[in-house]
Parts: C-alpha cells; sequence; structure tokens
C-alpha cells in the first residue's frame, strides 16, 4: 500500500488517491476525492453526506475536549442551584441526583442518569483528548483503536444538553415554591454542553479513522 | 448521471463503525477491528422486537405516577399526562408543550415511523428513498430528547426533600418510561437504512 507523506498541520490527508467510499445510507461505490478544510462530500445516488474536512480538526476536538474537562470538574465541584424552604436547604449536582435516585429505592434508574450524564460525557471528552492529542503530531498511543470505537459507542449516550432543557423545565415546574439560588455550577454546566458539541462536531468520524490508521502505520 | 455500482454487488463491505471498505469475505475490519457485515445483522428482526418491546413498557409509562408527592397529610401520585394537564390548567403553555412533545408526541411518531420504515424495507409500503431518508435521519436524532421527563424526576427527587412539608419520589413510570426511550433508540440503533435502497433497486 502506497502511503501518502502525512504531515500533522496539512489538511486532511486521505490515504490513496484512488480511494473509494461506499456511502452509508444507500451503498453506493463512489470515488473519494480529497476535500479542502471546510468541504464536504456528498452521494451522488442518495446525495447524503459522506465525509467532511473540518477546518483545523485536531486542535479545535482536542481544545474543546481539554475545555470540556476541566469545566466538567467545576460542573461536579460547585451545585447548580440551591432551594430553601421551611428551614430545608437543597443542592443540586449531577450525583446529587444519582444519590437521590438511589436513596429513593430507584437503583436502575439511579444507574441510567450516572451513565446518561456522567460516564458517558466523561469517556467521550477523554477518549476525544486521548486520540485527537497524539495525532496533532501524527501518533497513535496504545489501545487507540478500542478508545476510538468506545467514543463511537458512548456518544448516543451522552444526554447532558438533554439534561439541561429538563433543567429549565424543572425551574417553571417549581415555580415560586421556594426561594431558588443559582450558583457557578449551572455556568459551567452550559460551558460543557458547549465543548462537548464543539469536540463532538469538530472531527469526521472518517477522518479520525485515516488519521489513527496513518498513525499506525508509521 | 450514470447509474453507480453498490458494494454489496461488488461483494465490498463497508465497516459499521469506520466506514473502510473491505471484502466481504473477511471477518472483521483491518482498520478499527469492528465485526464486518453486509448489512446489519438481522436488522429488521432486531428493530421490530425492539420497537414491541417499547410500545409495550409504553403502556405502564403513561398509566403509572412518575413521581409521587407526598405532602402535609397527603400523597399524591401524577402520571405523565395529568402533570402536562395540570400545567396547562395552571397557564403555563411553555412547560405543557415541552413535556407533552418529549413523553407523547417523539415517541408516539418514533415508534410509527420505524414500523413504517420497516415496511417499507419488505415492501408493504411505498416511499421515495429520499423522504424514508429524511424520516430515519429525523427519528435517530430526535429521540435522545424524550429522556427529558426521567431527568425532570430526577432533579425534582433531589431537590424537593422538605421532610413532612413536600418530598418527592420517583415513581414506577419514570424507569418504564426510561426504557422505552432506551429501545427506540437501539431499535434506530440496529435499523440499516441501506435496506431502504436495496429495495427501491430491486423493485425498479
Amino acid at each position: 500500500m502506497r502511503l501518502i507523506q502525512h504531515h500533522p498541520g496539512l489538511p486532511w490527508p486521505r490515504l490513496q488517491r484512488d480511494e473509494k467510499v461506499a456511502c452509508e445510507f444507500c451503498d453506493a461505490v463512489q470515488s473519494a476525492p480529497r476535500l479542502r478544510e471546510g468541504e464536504a462530500a456528498f452521494c451522488v445516488h442518495c446525495g447524503e453526506l459522506l465525509y467532511q474536512n473540518r477546518p483545523n480538526s485536531l486542535s479545535r476536538a482536542t481544545g474543546f475536549s481539554i475545555a470540556a474537562l476541566i469545566f466538567m470538574g467545576m460542573a461536579h465541584s460547585f451545585p447548580f442551584l440551591s432551594m430553601s424552604a421551611a428551614g430545608n436547604r437543597n443542592e443540586l449536582t449531577l450525583i446529587g441526583c444519582v444519590e437521590a435516585l438511589a436513596a429513593d429505592d430507584a437503583p436502575l434508574l439511579a444507574c441510567l442518569c450516572l451513565i446518561f450524564t456522567v460516564i458517558a460525557p466523561l469517556l467521550l471528552t477523554t477518549a476525544l483528548l486521548y486520540l485527537c492529542g497524539p495525532l496533532m503530531i501524527g501518533r497513535a498511543l496504545p489501545g487507540a483503536k478500542q478508545v476510538a470505537r468506545a467514543l463511537q459507542a458512548s456518544e448516543p449516550w451522552s444526554m447532558l444538553e438533554v439534561f439541561l432543557l429538563g433543567f429549565i423545565v424543572s425551574l417553571m415546574k417549581l415555580g415560586d415554591v421556594a426561594e431558588i439560588q443559582f450558583h457557578i455550577g449551572l455556568a459551567a454546566l452550559v460551558a460543557v454542553v458547549v465543548s462537548i458539541a464543539g469536540a463532538t462536531g469538530g472531527i469526521d468520524r472518517r477522518e479520525l479513522w485515516d488519521r489513527l490508521e496513518l498513525a499506525n502505520a508509521r | 448521471m450514470s447509474t453507480p455500482s453498490f458494494a454489496a454487488d461488488q461483494g465490498l463491505a463497508s465497516c459499521h463503525t469506520c466506514g473502510r471498505l473491505s471484502p466481504a469475505t473477511d471477518h472483521h475490519c483491518r482498520r478499527c477491528g469492528a465485526k464486518l457485515h453486509l448489512r446489519k445483522p438481522n436488522s429488521l428482526a432486531r428493530t421490530v422486537a425492539l420497537l414491541l418491546a417499547s410500545i409495550a413498557l409504553y403502556v405502564p409509562a403513561m398509566s403509572l405516577p412518575v413521581m409521587n408527592v407526598s405532602g402535609i397529610g397527603s400523597e399524591d401520585g401524577g402520571t405523565i399526562i395529568s402533570g402536562v394537564i395540570t400545567f396547562w390548567e395552571m397557564g403555563s403553555y411553555p412547560v405543557a408543550i415541552i413535556i407533552f412533545t418529549a413523553s407523547v408526541i417523539i415517541p408516539v411518531l418514533k415508534i410509527v415511523a420505524l414500523a413504517w420504515l420497516c415496511l417499507a424495507a419488505t415492501g408493504k409500503v411505498g416511499g421515495t428513498g429520499h423522504r424514508l431518508a429524511l424520516t430515519y435521519h429525523v427519528t435517530e436524532i430526535v429521540g435522545r430528547w424524550s429522556m427529558i421527563d426521567v431527568f425532570v424526576v430526577a432533579i425534582l427527587v433531589c431537590l424537593v426533600r422538605l421532610g413532612t412539608l413536600m418530598t418527592i419520589t420517583p415513581g414506577p413510570a419514570a424507569l418504564s418510561f426510561a426504557s422505552v426511550v432506551i429501545l427506540t433508540m437501539l431499535a434506530a440503533m440496529s435499523f440499516d437504512p441501506r435496506l431502504l435502497w436495496d429495495r427501491q433497486r430491486r423493485t425498479s
């Protein structure tokens, strides 16, 4: 197999000049042209997106995943809001939700909540950082294939943005029952949601795998 | 536009995980190590089974209380629908609409859409490939947002623990509803949209 010289700073190199791709939606085989940054390739048969070359994909994915991890630390250290009523004061955190569900005899629900709001987002961002950081100098760390597969598996189950909408709905439900105070954790949670969107949208799946294959071939 | 050739006809399998084309005789993808299939295995059977399971769980999710509110001398378990009605009567239309959309419209439409796609893939109902592909995209993107209800329960359970004054505990419908969302997400993942185009190719 002839490899094109890989330069980390350059836009995404395809492996071979005559490489073919099959559309994931209609299975039509077609040639896979190299794209300039910001361009996208669409299927000639059904018009679905085949792949795209995201601008500064590696630095974007790396930067946003580092940001997401830092904000995640903050979102876990500070409460989103606190509520005082009748001499009681309760604070809302992600782990607090899980603990409350577990304490109220809903262990399965607590596990699901833990997976969707804590484990999957954490797995997603650490995996992306583990892959894209070293790829910036054209390297792949050991176990990169397994990590990349775990990354793809965790993606649909990371639901912090849904949690955020649920949070807004809950606020309206609480209404003026109690005195509510917002805390810095809420800003951190919003920042995590934005950073995760930036990190996962920053790099195309095919680009990630192509770059990993090149890095492994070195 | 000339008629393109299709990977399956050439004996090529495109990897579900990384998108690389490999000969279908290989068992695992050479690039990412995932199992290779021409099409997702038993796609229709799996999708239908998961859909049936989600329909079955949708019944308790709607009829049982989603959370129990216990206050001074009173205990009240409201279902999802009764919550929507309460909000509507209180005049909180946005909340009522969000909850109604997330817990009723999206899951029902998703189940109907996936069932329709399964029928279309077996040729029982018609529909152009483009429109069916759009249906598939929408079900895939929108499905996860139904989880809102479950998170609302989790947040309220965490916040509203005021002892004897007012305490909210999760009801049995919360877990059923979470299962409905998970099952429909799995059903959408196990459906292979290429079957729709396969069908169109065979009939045209």
